[in-house]
């Protein structure tokens, strides 16, 4: 019995792996309907349960296994070929056989619940009618064999099952509430066997026993006060340590710091018990997308990305509904029907991306098809006429305002309601649910491209790893996935490589200008006056959304695994913090929130601004840059991008040398070329100063600087010109900045008008190219900048203010190649990129995105949409390398 | 039951009402802070805790000591005397007491400086609050009890556990 006992343990657990497999594999057969290796995978597995539930006289799950074989067999010999109905009722089986493995599991006997009698009638039944449509006596006589066999064994089961129902676990209230219910309808379908493919699909039995997911059932709750006992445990062996080191006790200490080890790592161990992928819930949907698509009569496929993305149990449980929600309305709302699908030139199934990633100390997920989108229009209509918004208030909408109507009690933008969505509720619940675990959800959509949900979960209740570093002698955890690297800068380092300008430092990483945040000062704690200068600086590199920031702190120490802890209501609204955690000693730690820190300290920054009434900035995000403000002369203010400077420096007077009618300075080894910008500018000249401050910029494989008299600040802002003030050479617009009218400046232009052989390149004698280069750009200051600094390597630019423009100039004009930005008004990047890969006479354009950030989720939407590459704004070399390299193929071809 | 036997041990006990029981009396755990007598009803005191450690929290509005750990949940910690105007007369350092007190979900930690006894006031000597008590914010006291030679100060404890006004508390 022993033995018997352990087999059955190991058919259970075998049983289970299997069955995981047979839902997926059932849908991908439905696609694939002649993969044979397929037929014979799910053919196997369901022999094996036959074989072995015989073995140990489950009469009900053997006869489940045998019909279910048995149509198997006839696909399998290719007697009938996959169908719907076919697959539904494999699935079916799957369902039952599934439901008393999880009773053979739990009370080690079959369930007496006569739902399961009556699916093996109606498998049965089935079973047959494949045959008849088939008509093949052999085959025929084969199956009436197994009917008999079936019957008379289910006979002897329902005899059983009544012996047996006093000794054995009730089926629940619900499912015996609901047994009239399908046995109702049993009877209604038997008697209308003869057209068994009409009739609706009976449900699964409502079953007690659920097959379990994991090795064992743990009760979440247990899981969470096995935790805080941890912390106790912690406590407790603080206070002994403490002892231990009153009494100076060898021995205990040094069993003190034993179990010390062990606590550490018990709690630890508790803590991971709570992380599961998220493939625990997204593995369900295949199986639910492919019935809900059937239900709406449209063909979709699945694809399921990032399913290891690991997430706290009860978010992972939490998020399960507003999912399948989700999921709902892109198959009923988003996803046209196949025949409209083809008539837009959209490939018949629709494609329906499950997606989950950690991004910025979250878990993003995203449900994004290719469907029809949502129409700003039409909602505000609806919204309008359910009363939810006023005309007024329509007007002033957005259109991405508008699509965040969708959230609303009571909306619903369905034509007809279905019977999968459209009755107004869902949505709102779903943000409801999403608002509850502290996430937030956006809706993009395209109309006619698709729509695409991204759901933003914090990072409370996950485990994360963090770094652990110390700032006035308290502990903070910064969150890993923010982190880029750790830079010690020694005392001479920080003299030589650290730049203050205005508020704010600045670092220079291999060539990057790095800004650099004083968490004290961040955090507003009494800032150390001078000693880490002589001590040094420690700084953490962090990437906070797309722009990486050094962060200084007083010192580094190691990395954690750590359970964030939700802030109280008195202190969440602190965006520098992202929760808090408990450390090894017991004691609290602050998380950092990384994009909090750069957000407040900009907010910081902008306040101060808008205290000296600056034209505030209102451009989107991305145009943000940091800028350098210097002067001349008193009162005249100049403006350059900040990523563009290499170095900031000073210099004497006397060191400036005239050679060959050019001023140079001994520049690091080098003589190098300063220029003055009254030279170029009508301003007026430097006065007359002991020192000087150089701007050095590196370009083109050489060094130049401007000459300054003083740097006055430097600004984190979204740069926003107006051309037409001081319209002229040397000068890209000009704007009010605290104040004052800055100009600013065109460095490229400047440089050539001081030197109009700078640009060219030493190695290749004749560099100036002639193509034709459209870029298409909406803000003004970057149009000048890309059009001067491609004008100066040589080549001819047209510009377009927005993609629809440059749409309509590359019909009409020839160009060779397009750089276009990503966001503009009217037709963005994509959609550009999109139009011309579609146009038959564009469609080999080489097109380079240009973009201020390097999102990698831009960057793939951008290489799906079609360009060939992709690279920031501000960086000359490397757009004129990629522009270099785009046009060599037409040149070969010009050339032969 | 004096201060230092009442570490952690949940206020629930009520063998220390010798004196007799009137029909309509309240219980209240007191404490002292600087010359001042608190109380707080007893059915909003989940428990009594010396001194845990209080992690300070930068940029946190300036009635917030920082935050606690109560056995794995993170609490914060309410400086009372900062909160309802005292003039503090003593300065923030270890040694003080924690009420744990209010909403179980989220609880809060009020530190006081040493704990009383729990005390049963007949109904009848609980008085509304007056306009002024010198030193306190009214706004966080619910009633007085004039007892011989001192006034306990009855405070509210869903005023003390409210949050703040987020703008106002931004610091």
């Amino acid at each position: 019995m022993v033995m018997e006992d352990d087999i059955l343990k190991d058919f259970l657990a075998e049983s289970k792996e299997n069955l995981e497999l047979l839902d997926q594999q059932f849908v991908e057969l439905e696609q694939e309907p002649d993969n044979e290796e397929l037929i014979k995978s799910i053919f196997r597995t369901i022999h094996t349960i036959k074989g072995t539930s015989g073995f140990f006289g489950f009469t009900t799950l053997e006869g489940i296994a045998h019909f279910a074989e048995d149509i198997l067999s006839k696909l399998r010999d290719g007697i009938v070929s996959v169908n719907e109905d076919i697959t539904t009722m494999l699935l079916q089986s799957v369902d039952y056989i599934k439901a008393i493995l999880g009773s053979l599991e739990q009370t080690g006997k079959e369930p007496d619940d006569t739902a399961y009698l009556d699916f093996i009638v109606d498998l049965r039944n089935f079973a047959e009618k494949i045959t008849k449509d088939v008509p093949n006596p052999a085959e025929k006589g084969e199956a009436d064999r197994g009917t008999s066999d079936a019957e008379s064994r289910a006979d002897q089961d329902e005899k059983q099952g009544d012996t047996r129902a006093t000794g054995q676990e009730q089926p629940t209230p619900e499912a015996s509430d609901k047994l009239p219910e399908i046995r109702g309808k049993q009877t209604a379908k038997e008697e209308d066997n003869n057209k068994p493919k009409k009739k609706k699909a009976p449900a699964p039995p409502v079953s007690a026993h659920q097959l379990t997911e994991t090795h064992v059932r743990i009760d979440v709750h247990l899981l969470d006060q096995l935790m805080t006992l941890a912390g106790e445990l912690v406590l407790s062996r603080n206070r002994l340590t403490q002892i231990a080191g009153q009494l100076n006790n060898p021995d205990l200490m040094t069993a003190n710091q034993r179990m010390s080890l062990v606590v550490t790592e018990l709690q630890e161990q508790i803590m991971k018990t709570r992380m599961q992928p998220i493939g625990n819930v997204f593995n369900k949907f295949p199986r639910i997308v492919r019935d809900l698509a059937r239900a709406a009569e449209k063909q979709v496929q699945l694809r399921i990305e990032g399913a290891e993305t690991e997430l706290d149990r009860s978010i992972i449980e939490s998020i399960k509904d507003p999912l399948t929600h989700m999921v709902r309305n892109s198959i009923d709302h988003g996803i046209e029907p196949p025949d409209i699908r083809i008539q837009k030139d959209k490939p018949a199934a629709g494609i329906l991306v499950m997606r989950a990633y950690h991004e910025g100390g979250q878990v993003i997920i995203e449900i994004q098809d290719d469907g029809a989108g949502i129409d700003p229009e039409k909602l505000k209509n609806k919204a309008l006429e359910k009363g939810i918004i006023t005309e007024d208030q329509l007007n002033s909408l957005s259109d991405r305002e508008a699509l965040m109507l969708i959230f609303q009690p009571g909306f619903s933008t369905a034509e007809k309601v279905t019977n999968i969505s459209g009755r107004g509720v869902g949505m709102d619940v779903v943000k409801t649910n999403i608002e509850k675990l502290g996430g937030t959800v956006e809706l993009q959509s395209e109309v006619g491209h698709g729509t695409t949900v991204k759901i933003k979960i914090p990072l409370t209740l996950a485990i994360i790893p963090a770094l652990i570093v110390h700032s006035a002698n308290q502990r903070y955890a910064i969150p890993q996935v923010n982190l880029v690297e750790l830079v010690h800068l020694t005392r001479e380092a920080v003299e030589r490589d650290v730049q203050v300008i205005g508020d704010s430092d600045f670092y220079r990483l291999r060539g990057e200008i790095l800004p650099l945040i004083r968490l004290r000062k961040a955090l507003k704690t009494p800032e150390v006056a001078s000693d880490n200068r002589e001590e040094g600086m420690n700084v953490v590199v962090l990437n906070a959304g797309d722009r990486p920031f050094g962060l200084v702190v007083d010192s580094i120490s190691d990395s954690e695994e750590i359970v964030v802890k939700p802030l109280g209501q008195h202190l969440k609204h602190i965006r520098t913090f992202a929760g808090t955690t408990l450390m090894g000693d017991g004691r609290v730690a602050l998380i950092l929130d990384v994009m909090g820190i750069t957000s407040s300290m900009s907010m910081a920054r902008e306040e101060h601004l808008q205290k000296a009434s600056l034209v505030t900035e209102k451009g989107a995000e991305e145009e943000r840059q940091f800028l350098l403000l210097c002067t001349v002369a008193d009162d005249e203010f100049f403006a350059l991008p900040l990523a563009l400077v290499n170095r900031l420096d000073k210099i004497s007077a006397s060191s400036i040398e005239l050679v060959g009618g050019k001023e140079v300075v001994q520049y690091r080894g080098h003589s190098m070329q300063v220029i003055r910008l009254e030279n170029y500018l009508p301003i007026s000249p430097l006065p007359e100063q002991e020192d000087y401050h150089l701007i050095v910029f590196h370009m083109n494989g050489k060094d130049i600087a401007f000459l300054v008299s003083r740097i006055e600040d430097s600004l984190d802002m979204a740069i926003e010109v107006e051309e037409h003030t001081f319209k002229q050479e040397g000068i890209l617009g000009s704007a009010i900045i605290k104040d004052k009218t800055t100009l600013f400046l065109d460095i490229y232009q400047i440089i050539q008008m001081h030197d109009p052989d700078f640009f060219i390149l030493p190695e290749k004698g004749e560099v100036v190219e002639s193509a034709r280069i459209l870029l298409a750009e909406d803000s003004t200051f970057y149009r000048n900048l890309l059009t001067s600094y491609l004008g100066s390597a040589g080549y001819e630019v047209l510009v377009a203010e927005d993609g629809q423009k440059a749409w309509e100039l590359i019909q009409e004009e020839d160009v060779d190649l397009l750089i276009t930005d990503i966001e503009m008004p009217n037709m963005n990047g994509f959609e550009l990129t999109k139009n011309i890969r579609a146009n038959e006479q564009l469609k080999d354009m080489p097109i380079i995105a240009v973009t201020s950030l390097s999102g990698e989720d831009d960057k793939r939407k951008g290489l799906e949409a079609g360009v060939n590459d992709y690279q920031p704004k501000l960086d000359r070399d490397q757009v004129l390398a990629a522009v270099h390299n785009l046009l060599a193929p037409s040149r070969l071809e010009m050339a032969a | 039951m004096k201060k230092g036997n009442m570490d952690n041990v949940p206020v629930s006990t009520e063998k220390e009402l010798a004196e007799p029981r009137s029909e309509n009396a309240a219980q209240f755990v007191t404490f002292y802070f600087g010359k001042h007598f608190f109380g707080l009803p007893i059915d909003d005191v989940i428990e009594i805790n010396r001194a845990l450690d209080v992690t300070p929290v930068p940029l946190a509005p300036s009635y917030v000591a920082g935050v606690v750990n109560l056995r794995g949940q993170i609490l914060t910690a309410i400086d009372l005397a900062n909160r309802i105007g005292l003039n503090a007369e003593t300065k923030k350092e270890d040694g003080f007491n924690n009420v744990i007190m209010g909403d179980r979900e989220e609880p809060v930690s009020l530190l006081v400086q040493s704990i009383g006894d729990v005390m049963s006031v007949p109904s009848s000597q609980i008085e509304p609050t007056p306009e002024l008590i010198e030193g306190v914010d009214v706004k966080y006291v619910n009633h007085v009890c004039k007892l011989p030679g001192k006034l306990l100060i009855i405070l509210d404890s869903r005023a003390l556990e409210q949050a703040e006004n987020v703008n106002d508390s931004k610091g």
